[in-house]
């Protein structure tokens, strides 16, 4: 709180920039120790935008106008708000307290670790056990005959950036793994990340080795050889260097480098040409700036999309995952993966490669085993990667974003392989950014054990389990033979297009667009509510024909009505989960505040759907008899007709249906 | 791999999308279609290498046996052949030509190509390498075709073969250039519905709200005297007089009087269409068309009449020198609006640069800003923006008149395209024919010498995709909206298919007067009895009706996009789904949720006691799932969208 100096402004103006808007709407601006939020004075919406310090990357004050101060709140989730303050003194304070407030200088500034950590504390000890990275190598099949567990890095004695637990070669020795360790850049000694069971090939992992022009190691050879022969059968490994050659070439220089295939006599080396990180920043940059054009020319659009390169990186680590999968899968070779310290384009190529070969990985539960295993367990610089302290801002780039991009450019080609929707990798896009949970916090394992993230914080994982209802794709079908064995993408330039989905928010809600997913969702709950239906009626003969039945047995979960009530986009704003984020304003417009920027985000985001089938409970709703069905029958209707709010695609239609469900 | 018979079109990349009715008619997996993505993209590419069993099997017969000739289809020739494919290279096989398509057929066991084109998409015939070739394949023929790809065959260079299949294919790939009749004035098919009735113009009028007491139908053009690319029934406005419109025709490029198109049954505000006014470079006037354009005006009383002129302005100005103009300051009460849309020959060598970019290899280094420089998607952009303008006037209650230079090009693709936006009955299947047969072939889009039905002058400067372009701009539509349009993609591939096929009369001969002369609808068959006899396949699982919506697409580019299973269709890479996995797994979820309810309703049968409870109590304003039949939820199912 010591950073705000003017907590309130009153007949403050914001335009959302990025949600097409095209008029100010007027309110009062007050700054809270999380969130910056602008209620509007217009008694009928009232509408309130909340902003997440964290999601701030930056603040811009361009000079004055006659109107009043000007601010522009640029996000990291590319929502651009500009905000008008009547008099300059208020405008410069919140100016700089909002500056201060978005780049916090210590973890402990964070709010997720700042609040009461000791409530629910069941809860949050549960909440970091709910992902079980041993479970999932037990599901590939490991430990076996050929990988095994070491304890070599047990207290981070031999690397400090990966994780206490790792497995290796059953061959490779502990003077092997210790050897070898030397010989990498920062101890990141070869590991297994995935081990196939068709083909009993792997995928490993691994930084540069330190082999400068001429530099060898035996205990690194030896542990390439071990990687060899844990795949019986093969004769080799391919080594895949993430980078560029020019680049890897020169850093030999640096005592670093590749693999010599003179040296490693059992390797294939293959270089893949994903640029480095300040490449993929700058790329970024230009590709946002490509989203927030207005209404650009067809060559303003294509040029620049072009000039950005961004579409050219996705296709590179796309690229990079398809090579290690058919390595894997169809020629059933081990791969070792590596960039320069494996954290980076290591960590995208291995998860993209294990989202193409692992079907479970496609799955929502398995999407975020895959987060945390290969990028928030080996070590991805989460904090220092997406700004979560003021830091080196070359530091800073979009690692993260390229991989869940790589997945949403996936499930454009392949619609039917995801059991997830684009909403959920938008909303794991937010909470790498947001740094509500402590997921995400800090650099590495041991970072986060030492800063004891776990004891002052919840993990994302269990919000976003418990939301899955909002994630789910209804295309998916586990039994599909798309959704089975390994993708094949195709990988030729015309297959990607631009995320718009997270780049251009200015033209998403013009027009409201209807979705067909939007009808297979609303078909598909019918025929779960008809399968309910069914198995009462069932039920309900078997009690009468004279068989006795427990009435526990019949009663239906109840649905979760919130989670359609639910604004759309997902950011972390207003917040939803159990900390209690709310400072003084909170307290200002009281109850009205948690409760009403819900229906209204409802009403206005999920336009489409769908009237007849909230009509359909009604009757058996009125039947007393019915117990067994009432409670969610009742959420049934709940749920719909929160959908049906409006149907109006546009401005000019008539509404018709909407009068038609307000008399029923 | 799945087929079902909804894969033809467009999974195959070597079966013309011509045959698609042919296939089903056959059992529900032809060999060929099964085999021939897959094989093919085996080679170009490692992903599947799995060949059935059954298409070795049907190998060892005879190749052509499995061709199912449509009726009055005959065969000419059938030679050994080799095709030379640029996904898969040089195969051997065998050709058949007949007196409508081209079938190829390997007839080796690891490569299942199959081509099967018809003549009519055939736009140019060449021979390659001489008597002094040498390499492997350099002598053959070479087959430009006008559905975006081209085709090339090596032969043998003994005997006479070559010069046989060339003079075969020349003579039957361009018949009127030969004496010989088009291929729908031989072909014997006969389907249950008759496709030249679907629309009937007094009908149409009729469900416009026509004539009213503003409007009246005329006859005067009953013998194309007024205007002889103008259809025989006209709208004009009430007042106007028989000799006024032949005054306005003496003022207007080839007769082409400014006539209704349609009208907007709430506030009588209309879309009229014509040609450009026959100004000249002395700026003539005539006070009858500036009078009639005031009648048009004052039909439903309002202050100004917008003239959408859809060229670029400098174009406009230009025209005056072939005597040619646009309406200048005295007109009162009207503003003119140019549209910056660009002629057919811009719109011609665009679509050929796509081409360029995307056969037989889709351009990889530098996509977007190859894409960039065929600038079509920027002509799709503009047809629709105009377009837009244009229903927007409309539908806030000013009348509008849109002309080109002649009003047979870009005139068609505004017109037809603002009434899609504007009227929901054009986005259902039988609207969207009658919106084609109205807006595009009765009023003269000179279908015989933009496509070339026939004739073998490839090079000739008449010919333009302006109708594919319009089918692109309603795909574009579909894409934004993808619940309001009865019709599937598949539709709108079909219609393009047989844009070129010339087994239907219905793009046949440039205007109403040629098309009578030619007996067109007696002689030959509709392509609307085709899909109308086959409607299931060409519906769109989630059309919702709504009556009186507007739809205003995005013409914005971040919206556009290119229509990859249209344009780099032939391209084996283009992973062809069978079927839309969204429309699939709708149409399975709808299933399941019928049998639910038909079992629902059994129990209800059986199980009388507590279910009578739930029958007896429906209130009025909701009519209980429960009780109600399948096709009742049918119909709820999707009012209320």
């Amino acid at each position: 709180m010591e950073h705000i100096r003017t907590p309130k402004v009153e007949n403050a103006r914001l335009l959302d920039r990025s949600s097409g808007q095209r008029k100010a709407s007027t309110g009062t601006l007050y700054l809270s120790a999380t969130h910056t939020i602008f209620v509007e004075n217009n008694p009928e919406t009232r509408k309130e935008t909340w902003v997440l310090h964290s999601m701030v990357s930056s603040v811009e004050r361009p000079p004055t106008i006659p109107a009043g101060s000007q601010l522009i709140l640029h996000c990291k989730d590319f929502r651009v708000f500009q905000i008008l303050i009547p008099h300059e003194r208020d405008c410069l304070d919140i100016h700089t307290s909002l500056v201060r407030l978005s780049r916090p200088e210590k973890y402990s500034e964070l709010y997720c670790l700042s609040f009461n950590p000791n409530v629910n504390k069941e809860e949050r000890e549960e909440s970091w056990n709910f992902l079980d990275l041993m479970g999932d190598y037990k599901r590939m099949g490991v430990p076996n005959n050929l990988w095994v567990a070491t304890a070599a890095n047990s207290e981070y004695r031999v690397c400090d950036t990966y994780p206490s637990e790792l497995f290796v070669p059953k061959s490779a020795t502990p003077a092997v793994i210790v050897g070898s360790s030397r010989f990498r850049s920062r101890g990141r000694f070869p590991v297994l990340s995935y081990f196939h069971q068709d083909t009993l090939a792997a995928v490993c992992r691994c930084s540069q080795p330190l082999s400068g022009f001429s530099g060898r190691c035996q205990e690194d050879e030896m542990m390439l050889l071990a990687i060899m022969k844990s795949n019986p059968g093969s004769d080799y490994i391919y080594v895949v260097d993430t980078r560029p050659k020019l680049n890897a070439m020169a850093n030999r220089a640096a005592g670093k480098g590749y693999e010599n295939e003179d040296h490693y006599t059992n390797i294939k080396l293959q270089f893949i040409g994903v640029e480095n990180i300040h490449v993929m920043r700058n790329s970024q940059q230009k590709i946002i700036d490509v989203g927030e054009m207005r209404s650009p020319s067809m060559t303003d659009f294509l040029w620049g999309l072009e000039n950005s390169g961004w579409l050219k990186h996705i296709k590179a680590i796309l690229d990079a995952g398809v090579f290690i999968a058919r390595a894997v899968a169809d020629e059933g070779i081990s791969v070792l993966v590596h960039c320069s310290d494996g954290w980076d384009r290591t960590a995208q190529a291995c998860s993209v490669a294990s989202i193409l070969l692992d079907p479970f990985y496609r799955t929502i539960k398995g999407f975020m085993v895959l987060i945390e295993k290969d990028w928030v367990s080996f070590g991805h610089k989460f904090s220092h990667r997406y700004g979560h302290l003021d830091g080196d801002p070359k530091e800073v780039s979009p690692v993260i974003d390229q991989f869940l991009e790589c997945v949403w450019q996936l499930s454009e080609q392949l619609p039917c392989a995801f059991e997830f929707n684009e909403r959920f990798l938008i909303t794991i896009h937010t909470h790498v950014y947001s740094c509500q949970y402590g997921t995400f916090l800090g650099n590495c394992q041991k970072e986060s054990r030492d800063m004891r993230f776990r004891e002052r914080s919840h993990s994302v994982w269990p919000q976003l389990w418990k939301d899955r209802a909002e994630y789910t794709n209804p295309l998916y079908k586990a039994d599909l033979s798309q959704s089975q064995g390994v993708l094949r993408p195709n990988t030729t330039p015309y297959c990607f297009k631009m995320w718009k989905g997270l780049y251009n928010h200015m033209e998403k809600l013009t027009p409201p667009r209807q979705s067909p997913a939007d009808f297979l969702c609303a078909v598909r709950e019918e025929s779960q509510q008809l399968e309910k239906e069914l198995t009462n009626h069932q039920e309900r003969i078997a009690a009468l024909t004279g068989k006795p039945i427990t009435w526990e047995k019949i009663k239906v979960p109840r649905r979760r009505m919130i989670s359609h009530l639910r604004q759309r986009h997902c950011g972390p704003d207003p917040p939803s989960t159990y900390t209690n984020p709310f400072a003084s304003p909170a307290s200002v417009n009281g109850d009205a505040l948690s409760s009403e920027p819900v229906t209204q985000k409802a009403q206005t985001k999920d336009a489409t759907l769908t009237l007849s089938l909230g009509l359909y409970s009604h009757p058996k709703s009125h039947n007393p008899d019915d117990f067994s069905t009432c409670s969610d029958l009742e959420s049934g209707v709940a749920d719909l007709s929160s959908r049906s709010s409006s149907s109006g695609e546009n401005g000019k239609d008539p509404y018709i249906d909407e009068a038609a469900f307000t008399t029923a | 791999m799945p087929v079902s018979t909804g894969s033809c079109v467009l999974s195959d990349m070597v079966h013309s999308g011509a045959e698609n009715e042919k296939c089903s008619a056959c059992g529900s997996s032809p060999p060929w279609a099964m085999t021939s993505p897959v094989s093919v993209y085996s080679n170009s590419n490692t992903l599947d290498t799995h060949i059935p069993s059954a298409s070795r099997e049907s190998l060892k017969m005879e190749l052509l046996a499995e061709v199912s000739l449509l009726p009055g289809e005959e065969r000419i020739i059938d030679k050994d052949i080799i095709y030379i494919c640029p996904f898969s290279g040089a195969v051997k096989g065998k050709v058949l030509i007949t007196n409508y398509r081209l079938y190829f057929k390997s007839s080796e066991a690891d490569v299942a190509v199959m081509l099967d084109v018809p003549l009519g998409a055939i736009s140019r015939v060449e021979k390659m390498g001489g008597a002094s070739s040498r390499g492997e394949n350099s002598y053959g023929l070479d087959i430009m075709c006008k559905d975006m790809r081209n085709l090339r065959f090596a032969l043998k260079q003994e005997g006479h073969s070559r010069r046989d299949i060339f003079e075969i294919l020349f003579r039957y790939a361009f018949p009127l250039s030969h004496g010989l009749p088009l291929f729908a004035y031989v072909t014997q098919e006969k389907y249950e519905e008759n496709g030249w009735n679907i629309y009937k113009p007094i009908e149409e009028f009729r469900r416009q709200g026509l004539p009213n007491n503003k409007w009246r139908i005329t006859f005067i053009n009953k013998n194309y005297e007024l205007c002889d690319t103008y259809p025989t029934m006209l709208a004009v406005p009430f007042k106007s007089k028989e000799e006024d419109l032949r005054r306005v025709a003496a003022f207007r490029s080839r007769g082409r009087i400014p006539v209704l198109s349609w009208i907007h049954r709430e506030n009588q505000a209309v879309i009229v269409r014509c040609s450009q006014p026959l100004v000249g470079m002395s700026g003539k006037r005539n006070k009858d068309d500036e009078r009639y354009l005031d009648l048009i005006r004052e039909a439903n009383d309002t202050a100004k009449l917008t003239i959408y002129d859809a060229r670029p302005n400098v174009n406009a100005v230009a025209n005056k020198a072939t005597g040619g103009g646009y309406e200048g300051d005295e007109y009162q009460n009207a503003e003119l609006i140019f549209l910056d849309i660009q002629n057919i020959h811009v719109m011609r060598e665009s679509l050929k640069k796509l081409k360029d970019i995307v056969y037989p290899n889709v351009e990889e280094s530098h996509w977007l800003s190859s894409l960039e420089s065929t600038h079509w998607l920027e002509h799709v952009k503009l047809v629709l923006s105009g377009a837009i303008q244009v229903a927007d006037k409309v539908s806030s209650g000013n009348s509008v008149v849109v002309h080109c230079s002649d009003g047979w090009d870009r005139t068609a693709q505004l017109t037809s395209l603002a009434m899609l936006m504007l009227d929901s009955h054009y986005r259902t299947l039988r609207g969207f024919q009658v919106l084609i047969e109205k807006e595009w072939i009765s009023f003269g889009h000179k279908f015989a010498s933009r496509i070339g039905h026939g004739d073998k002058n490839h090079a000739d400067q008449d010919r333009s995709p302006i109708f594919v372009q319009f089918i692109d701009c309603v795909w574009q539509m579909t894409k934004q909206f993808p619940t309001a349009f009865e019709f599937n993609e598949r539709l709108l591939l079909t219609i393009l298919d047989h844009l070129y096929s010339c087994r239907f009369g219905t793009f046949l001969y440039n205007c109403e007067s040629a098309r009578d002369q030619h007996e067109v609808r007696s002689k030959t068959v509709s392509l609307w009895s085709l899909v109308n006899s086959k409607m299931e396949i060409y519906l769109n699982p989630f059309y919702t009706p709504e009556s009186g919506r507007v739809l205003y697409p995005v013409a914005s580019m971040r919206h556009l996009e290119l229509w990859v299973t249209y344009y780099i269709r032939w391209n084996p890479r283009i992973r062809q789904q069978q079927q839309s996995p969204v429309e699939q797994r709708y149409k399975e979820l709808l299933a399941l949720r019928d049998e639910y309810l038909k079992k629902l309703e059994e129990l209800q049968l059986s199980d009388s006691s507590p279910s009578s409870r739930l029958a007896n109590n429906p209130t009025p304003n909701t009519s209980s799932p429960t009780t109600s039949t399948p096709s009742q939820q049918y119909t709820h199912l999707q009012t209320p969208l």
